[in-house]
């Protein structure tokens, strides 16, 4: 039976690394096997003022040369990745629905998954792990 | 589920511990996240003290680093070492975050 | 006794939360658990040969070499390390350098897990 890790990102993109590196750290579960015998399944949550991270047409790559948030976002739901959205946060901040990022365009069967911060702490206690960034 | 968090700062994250919430929550106040036990800015309690069925715990150690003694703690909050931080991490909370 | 992973993203140098995870892993392995220590982000830091000892600045390369000789495994993150010019013959001896995966991996089979964010 596979082991759950649900990494939860509470901070805007860009100023901090945090966020990147919640998304890259729930990549490398895909591979983590390698180490262990199980599997480790990688959730993604953002809540707080990390629902900023998921606005899309972010343009790092044109600005600054680094790979956008966006990016690995897409990447991820491409990858069947488990992404929460607090719907909480998105109406706090005022971010309609249709600013969200989704992969679409990169074949995803999957978009971000906007829930109520009660789901997001369901997922707390199911997961077997946490890690909040 | 059995949650403790660890609060390491005093200006910021009261409106995602007021969110959080379930049987057993325990707050950890390291580092700055002491002075809310100790601090009555403009004469009040810290908001994060006004939980219902919280046990919040401060670490002796950075409480007397800042300059505060023991006996200067809210009476909700229990004064802890790190022998006992790490007891109770083991012993009394499934999960842990640090804000 | 238990397996505790314990998660530094913070710098070595201009926050305490290094003192903290370094001073809790200390009290862990003093208790009898056993502990994985992994450095990210900034945290990568810690792991860097050469520090100097001023009174003004933490100082936890000899703490970190004590744990690891106790039989905690130090492990900073090999892209972090190496996007800030560390590279593995810059790294204590004795600390390893691995992929995100290897504290993942860790992480998920630990009884308890403390992930201290960084800035």
């Amino acid at each position: 039976m596979a082991k759950s890790i649900l990494f939860v990102i509470s901070r805007p993109p860009y100023k901090s690394e945090n966020p990147k590196l919640a998304i890259t750290h729930a990549m490398a579960c895909f591979v983590a096997d390698m180490h262990i015998d199980e599997e480790v399944e990688p959730v993604v949550a953002f809540v707080g003022d990390g629902v900023l991270n998921c606005i899309k047409n972010q343009r790092s790559q044109e600005f600054y040369g680094i790979i956008s948030t966006e990016q690995h976002i897409k990447n991820q739901l491409a990858s069947d990745m488990r992404m929460l959205v607090c719907k909480e946060d998105l109406y706090r901040l005022d971010i309609k629905p249709e600013r969200l990022i989704n992969a679409r365009d990169m074949g995803a069967d999957i978009d971000l998954n906007v829930v109520g911060f009660n789901e997001v702490q369901k997922e707390m206690e199911r997961c077997d792990q946490m890690m909040w960034f | 589920m059995r949650l403790g968090v660890f609060v390491s700062d005093c200006q910021k994250n009261d409106s995602m511990l007021e969110r959080l919430n379930g049987e057993g929550l325990g707050i950890f106040f390291v580092e700055n996240g002491v002075y809310h036990a100790v601090i009555h800015e403009n004469g009040r309690d810290s908001g994060v003290l006004q939980k219902k069925g919280v046990n919040y715990y401060a670490l002796a150690s950075d409480i007397q680093t800042r300059g505060f003694t023991t006996s200067e703690i809210d009476s909700r909050v229990n004064v802890v070492t790190y022998e006992d931080v790490v007891d109770l991490m083991m012993n009394d909370y499934e999960k842990l975050i640090w804000l | 006794m238990a397996t505790i992973s314990i998660g530094l993203f913070s710098s070595l140098i201009g926050s305490m939360n290094s003192d903290f995870a370094v001073k809790l892993a200390e009290t862990a392995v003093n208790k009898g658990h056993s502990v994985n220590l992994w450095f990210s982000g900034n945290a990568v830091t810690l792991a860097r040969k050469g520090q100097k000892s001023f009174k003004d600045y933490s100082y936890l390369a000899e703490r970190l070499k004590a744990l690891q000789e106790n039989g905690v495994a130090i492990v900073a993150c090999e892209a972090c390390a190496a996007a800030r010019g560390i590279h593995k013959d810059d790294v204590i001896e004795g600390i390893a350098v691995h992929s995100m995966d290897w504290y993942v991996a860790r992480a998920a089979k630990s009884d308890r897990v403390l992930h201290i964010g960084g800035e």
